[in-house]
């Protein structure tokens, strides 16, 4: 039963962090709270019992956060 | 005493701790990768971080200096290596591609043949993905750079 309640706080934190990320006004802050939803949604693939998809999700979250960061400061856009 | 050489202590720490565990780990999965969790994708993304980030740290120019067109060159040589492997089990007799069963080259016991032929495709698919996203990253610095030239 109490790991149905650790689910349901992380499926919060996801839509939540969605919700930060989408009305953010700093590019530089969405990123990186971008990287806390990739975070979040590896503990909870690892909770329902595939380590392989939460390998994976963990390091595309890490590639992904790179990209975006590389990309900002080549355009030169931190922020707003 | 450290040397101050790229960037201050925390980039000199991170690079020293993290590149070598994240490349490392990323050959571990690749070559565990028949019988634990993860496999030729997960091994290709770790191998990549590993580049990208002594890349971010140490300089563009200055570490795993993969160019372009090799890196493309050698995602299509990953792709080929994983195709060549089924059209071996094909001609080998098998049915339907990948079948390990009649990999041509023989290795007793079965469950060792089964092994190496699925390293093999672990080695194409993770070749293919680490220059893949090598190459990605080139072409947005690459092309960003560019535009600030022609502005």
């Amino acid at each position: 039963m109490q790991i149905y309640f650790v689910e349901a706080v992380l499926l919060v934190f996801l839509i939540l962090i969605t919700c930060a990320v989408i009305f953010c006004k700093d590019i530089l802050s969405a990123v990186v709270i971008y990287s806390s939803f990739s975070f979040t949604a590896v503990l909870l693939y690892l909770m329902m019992g595939s380590p392989d998809v939460a390998f994976t999700e963990c390091v595309i979250g890490a590639i992904s956060t790179i990209f975006f960061v590389a990309v900002l400061r080549k355009i030169d856009r931190w922020c707003d | 005493m450290m040397k101050d050489a790229f960037g201050g202590i925390v980039l000199s720490t991170s690079f020293r701790w993290l590149v070598p565990f994240s490349i490392v780990y990323g050959v571990i999965i690749l070559c565990l990768g028949e019988y634990s969790p993860g496999g030729g994708f997960q091994a290709g993304a770790l191998l990549s971080v590993g580049v990208l980030l002594s890349r971010i740290i140490l300089g563009w120019d200055t570490t795993f200096d993969v160019k372009g067109t090799t890196s493309v060159w050698l995602a299509g040589a990953g792709t080929f290596l994983y195709a060549f492997t089924g059209w071996l089990t094909l001609l080998g007799g098998a049915d339907y591609f990948l079948d390990y069963n009649f990999f041509p080259i023989h290795i007793e016991p079965m469950h060792e043949m089964h092994a190496w032929s699925i390293f093999l495709i672990e080695i194409g698919v993770a070749t293919c993905v680490m220059m893949t996203i090598i190459n990605l990253l080139e072409a947005i610095v690459k092309r960003s750079e560019e535009n600030v030239g022609s502005n």
